[in-house]
């Protein structure tokens, strides 16, 4: 058993908070209603539209695969966890590691495109940035919990 | 599942399948470097399907191909060095970072998959087949064998 510590309950509320249920609502968004402006607001802007086929598809395949594997992977890890399981901190550091894998993705190829629109503030914390610090921070921790064993 | 637990020479069946998958992603993290180092040199091999001379949509792809290259070696390619330098020392990090890195080889394939079905549905097949599953399959190999590294 791996009990809870104070910084595993930091992390579960803050990726439920951060990384869990926005990109829950947001890929949900853009599998099912791909099209709509109000995805189209979310994900790239308001009044913003897809650059080009290229765009639109990047997010279409990263919101399948974050709805089929990175998600699903997040929520088990994150009651693995709780419940004091060692799979739990597997799983977390795997879905940490997609976290940060394809937001480096998204630096390479959407950041000029988004940054303007949002600015240093919003870019680096709730847009980007955390989804890059939680996803650290739980390869990181997990990592030194699964050591410990 | 006893299977993967069965010594074949140095290690379990089910280690020997994660080794694999990650010498499989390494075949695809080379393919990658390659394709930074020389563009064209990729698209005359067929490791990378748009050039950057091409018209606006090619050359739209053409920079999202080149951002996942360059994300591959700043964090899968590290991970899977660690993964295999501990798997083979028979190390509990290496089975953490052994983890992580086919995590990242059963999602990414997976993003290609419904990104580019429509137009290149043979590369797709090749992926899945050549890192997605494998990538499945050394993770439950892993599991299975979580017991037998050390730390």
């Amino acid at each position: 058993m791996l009990e809870p510590t104070l910084i595993t309950w930091i992390l579960v509320v803050f990726g439920l908070l951060f990384v869990f249920l926005p990109m829950l609502f947001i890929q949900l968004l853009m599998v099912l209603r791909p099209h709509s402006q109000k995805t189209r607001d979310i994900c790239i802007g308001k009044g913003e539209d897809w650059r080009d086929k290229t765009h639109f598809r990047m997010s279409f395949g990263a919101g399948w695969a974050d709805l089929v594997i990175w998600l699903p992977l997040l929520a088990a890890g994150s009651i693995g966890v709780l419940m004091g399981q060692v799979w739990g901190y597997a799983l977390w550091a795997a879905s940490g590691a997609i976290s940060v894998y394809i937001n480096i993705i998204l630096w390479f190829s959407e950041r000029e495109y988004v940054y303007p629109a949002y600015g240093p503030l919003v870019y680096y914390t709730y847009f980007w940035g955390f989804f890059v610090y939680w996803g650290v921070a739980v390869v990181v921790y997990s990592v030194l919990r699964l050591v410990t064993i | 599942m006893k299977m993967l637990k069965k010594e074949v020479g140095r290690f379990p069946v089910g280690v020997w399948i994660a080794i694999v998958a990650i010498l499989a992603l390494f075949l695809g993290w080379g393919m990658q470097a390659y394709s930074l180092f020389d563009w064209d040199g990729a698209l005359y091999l067929g490791l990378q399907n748009e050039r950057f001379t091409g018209d606006a949509a090619e050359r739209a792809w053409a920079q999202e191909s080149w951002g996942v290259a360059m994300a591959d070696m700043l964090w899968p390619l590290p991970i899977g060095i660690v993964a295999l330098t501990g798997i083979l020392r028979r190390r509990f990090y290496g089975f953490a970072a052994g983890l992580m890195e086919l995590s990242i080889g059963i999602y990414f394939p997976l993003v290609f998959a419904f990104q580019r079905w429509a137009t290149y549905p043979e590369t797709v097949v090749v992926a899945i087949f050549l890192w997605t599953i494998p990538s499945l399959l050394g993770i439950i190999g892993l599991w299975e064998n979580r017991e037998y590294f050390d730390e």
